[in-house]
């Protein structure tokens, strides 16, 4: 065995163990940066995030003067790819934007209240392929870039570092929201609320099915089930046990199912539902947070049902200083770990953050 | 005769309560009274987001059915300047294209007697700078998501102080990832964390009950 094999192989351990609700040797650091790394690199935005290879290279290049950690939630970028989950185009730098600025995603009513009825005639597969192909400018096409992914994890994990984060899934509810657009979408589900319901139940059939054959082709140890426009802060308990949960219940189910981690993660402020996240599997999924939720307030509710990741703030990581992130750091790991426990950014390292503080997260695990 | 028509509006039965307004203009009630009953419904509607009752789900579903049920008035009814509380002009700084908070922010103030001049998403510096020349208002509100717009931010803040305008001016900001250390950072004079709570410390601002 290589030592590059052994320190992937420990590294592993500590993340499943900690997923597993176990206490680890120490509490593992496995961050979440794209745009951070460009910047951090002098590599310019319109080329990181439209070229996998170059975000896969400078993603390593980055990490590779923080410091020692444990593994990384994304191995290489492709803004494009959101298109996928948003239903709705991107605005790119160097092509909508000018060449250093942050990709954006360009919510419009792309998708209209017709497209309802469609989805329960064809089928959310049917409908999406002609969606990508009329709406989102032939959106197939442009997702081929993405066949890098493979290799870009393969760059990684070749230096000891663990890719905690093998593909996407999310539910019904954030793409119809993306497509529509927030203010659009929120209205359906007041004028049109059963007729959203039975396009969300006829797309979760083909949602879950899609996301069965990519683990069972991608073998990932985990995915990143992710819930933004539908976090508890934006809806009332009756949308949110409605058109949220129930979904979010039999994705986390499915990919639990096929023996892979369902890392939540769940940007936006979820502390009014934690209650009802026992309700998943136990000892199989992440809570994964971003600084909105009350991470504190989940260990107390969620502490032995489910792993917490988290959740160093974009404010002290771009505005802080090194000591505020250390101390900051030390009182997840003494608080929410040091079992059961992952220590991240909340979401995304900000693109203007200190590379000094992304380092003072890392070290703080030591 | 129903429900009051702030009620209705309290309670989102759009139906009613636009067959309500019509019924009320046909009998001859004055529109300013009818619009009044809207803006009294709008503040139901505040209290109850502030008591965490109603979410954002509600406050634009409430701010949509506001400004139809505003609009069967409006042949007959052009709400007076004179009668508004203060203005305020209201856009998301430079280098972000965000708008749906902005939009609350502009339809919640406007449905609780601000006159809001809104420029709209990714406006540069210069025309915030324009714009409080031209309308004189008491409040500017400024919106991003970005964390990288902060600084466009802090950029106009410190641009309306060089021009002059800061005196008097209350600058308001909000946005997802602001907190008490950005709202330093960019110089601003109040953070609020949503629309409805950005009414209520405007209203305080200005000494307005």
């Amino acid at each position: 065995m290589t030592a590059a094999n052994e320190l992937y192989e420990e590294r592993l351990k500590r993340i499943k163990t900690a997923a597993a609700l176990e206490k680890p040797d120490r509490v593992p650091v496995v961050p979440l940066a794209n745009a951070f790394c460009a910047r951090h690199m002098g590599v310019k935005m319109s080329e990181f995030c439209t070229n996998p290879k170059i975000s896969n290279e400078t993603i390593i290049k980055s990490f590779s003067r923080l410091g020692e950690f444990d593994g990384l939630q994304s191995a290489a970028f492709y803004a494009t790819g959101l298109s996928t989950l948003w239903l709705s185009k991107v605005k790119l730098p160097g092509y909508d934007l000018p060449e250093n600025e942050l990709w954006q995603v360009d919510e419009r009513e792309l998708m209209t209240i017709e497209d309802y009825d469609a989805i329960i005639d064809k089928g959310y597969n049917e409908f999406l392929s002609d969606y990508y192909r009329e709406r989102l400018d032939n959106l197939e096409a442009k997702l081929q870039p993405l066949s890098y992914m493979p290799q870009a994890q393969k760059n990684i994990e070749d230096l000891g570092i663990v890719l905690f984060c093998g593909g996407m899934a999310t539910i019904p509810y954030e793409s119809f929201c993306g497509g529509r657009s927030m203010p659009a979408f929120l209205k359906d589900l007041f004028r049109i609320p059963d007729k959203v319901q039975e396009a969300m139940d006829v797309a979760m059939v083909d949602i879950l099915e899609n996301t069965r054959q990519m683990l069972r082709a991608a073998k990932p140890i985990a995915i990143w089930t992710g819930g933004w426009r539908s976090a508890s802060e934006f809806l009332s308990p009756r949308l949110w046990n409605r058109f949220v949960f129930p979904y979010f219940k039999q994705l986390v189910q499915a990919v639990v199912d096929e023996g892979v981690i369902a890392i939540l993660h769940f940007d936006s402020d979820w502390t009014r539902d934690l209650e009802y996240l026992r309700e998943l599997p136990k000892g199989k999924c992440v809570l994964a947070l971003d600084g909105a939720t009350d991470i504190f307030k989940a260990k107390e509710i969620l502490g032995d049902h489910m792993c917490i990741m988290g959740d160093v703030p974009s404010s002290p990581l771009s505005l802080g200083t090194p000591d505020e992130v250390h101390d900051y750091c030390r009182r997840l790991i003494n608080e929410i770990g040091p079992a059961g426990f992952i220590l991240s950014s909340g979401c995304d390292i900000p693109p203007n953050a200190k590379p000094e503080n992304v380092k003072a997260m890392i070290d703080s695990v030591k | 005769m129903g429900a009051p028509l702030s009620e209705l509006m309290r309670d989102l039965v759009e139906d009613e309560l636009f067959e309500g307004v019509k019924q009320q203009l046909n009998d001859g009630v004055p529109p300013e009274k009818i619009f009044a009953e809207l803006q009294k419904g709008m503040e139901f509607v505040g209290d109850k987001f502030q008591a965490q009752e109603y979410y954002l789900s509600e406050l634009i579903m409430a701010a949509d059915v506001f400004k139809n049920a505003a609009s069967l008035l409006q042949e007959k009814f052009q709400s007076d300047e004179k009668d508004k509380i203060a203005t305020m002009v209201l856009g998301t700084v430079a280098g972000d294209i965000h708008d749906i908070g902005k939009n609350i922010v502009s339809l919640i103030f406007s449905s609780n007697g601000f006159q809001v001049i809104d420029l709209g998403v990714d406006v540069p510096v210069q025309r915030f700078v324009d714009a409080v020349k031209e309308h004189k208002p008491q409040l500017v509100g400024l919106s991003c998501l970005l964390t990288t717009s902060f600084d466009s931010m802090k950029e106009t803040v410190t641009a309306l102080e060089e021009a002059g305008l800061r005196n008097g001016l209350k600058v308001l900001v909000g946005g997802g990832p602001l907190d008490e250390t950005t709202r330093q950072y960019v110089k601003a004079d109040v953070l609020c964390k949503d629309a409805p709570g950005g009414v209520e410390i405007a209203k305080k601002l200005l000494g307005v009950n």
